[in-house]
């Protein structure tokens, strides 16, 4: 035990620490919530509006094509539809689940044969739960 | 900052709450917002594998799935008849609703179709009952 500081009248030399634990903490909680979204590719895709939801689940595997045809497999760009087979293979072959769903990130004005294209490669690399990613409408009609 | 002074000489009791952690933590809740906000937007359909192609004759006896084709971007064929797209969601109710034996719904679609037409359609067959969609290979 310390001598009591009060008493001898010295200054306070302990730094607060206290909110620099808040902070750090809450920082800590933001990188678990937010580490499975960001293997998200970050190239725009202006994806089809919807109103239905359907799959919900945290953890997938994504497969990004924008509207000029650039491919990404979660964050990291694919040179070409021949590349989405083996490189996808491989990705369900790192996770332990092997029904790990596969979500088809498409731009909105893509004609169907190119991601149909694509979520034939998706198959054919053994992908079982295929989704298509939409955007969701909250109000209206269709 | 006159008042502080003023309460340090006058030795009054400190009322002023602390609102530094308060601020801290609201600020770090916005970026929080911020980043996570154009995901959280985002869903997905499940979609099954579909039969290459229809069979029509099994299709005129019992309805076991409702066959749709998109064939163009306003134009669709529910079990080979042709409706509007404004006209899907009455046409499949009947056919998707409560009482339908089976709400299994196969989804052709034409090569030149956008990808937003699409899923456009697979969107009516969702609000209007559909459990399981599959979509035909070419």
């Amino acid at each position: 035990m310390r001598p009591r500081q009060t008493t001898g009248a010295a200054p306070m030399a302990k730094i607060n620490v206290t909110p620099i634990i808040d902070v750090a903490l809450v920082l800590v909680i933001i990188l678990l919530v937010t580490a499975p979204m960001m293997s998200m590719s970050q190239l725009p895709v202006d994806l089809p509006g919807a109103h239905a939801r359907d799959t919900e689940r945290a953890n997938f595997i994504s497969l990004t094509m924008t509207a000029d045809g650039t491919l990404a497999l979660d964050d990291k760009a694919l040179g070409g539809l021949a590349e989405v087979a083996p490189r996808l293979r491989a990705r369900l072959a790192e996770g332990r689940d092997k029904n790990q769903l596969v979500v088809v990130r498409a731009d909105a004005k893509l004609p169907h044969a190119a991601v149909r294209r694509l979520m034939d490669a998706a198959r054919e690399a053994g992908a079982v739960n295929l989704g298509i990613a939409t955007s969701q409408i909250t109000g209206g009609t269709p | 900052m006159m008042r502080r002074r003023d309460q340090g000489v006058e030795a009054g009791p400190l009322s002023e709450i602390n609102t530094t952690p308060l601020i801290d933590v609201s600020l770090v809740l916005v970026v929080i917002l911020m980043v996570a906000s154009p995901l959280a937007f985002e869903s997905s359909f499940g979609v099954h594998k579909g039969a290459p192609l229809a069979q029509p004759a099994v299709i005129e006896d019992v309805p076991e799935r409702v066959e749709l084709a998109i064939t163009g971007e306003n134009r669709v064929e529910v079990n080979g008849r042709a409706v509007a797209i404004d006209q899907l969601a009455g046409a499949l109710a009947p056919l998707l609703g409560t009482g339908a034996p089976k709400r299994d719904v196969a989804v052709s679609c034409a090569d030149q179709v956008s990808h937003g037409a699409f899923v456009r359609v697979l969107d009516i067959a969702k609000l209007n009952g559909a459990a399981n969609i599959a979509v035909a290979e070419k």
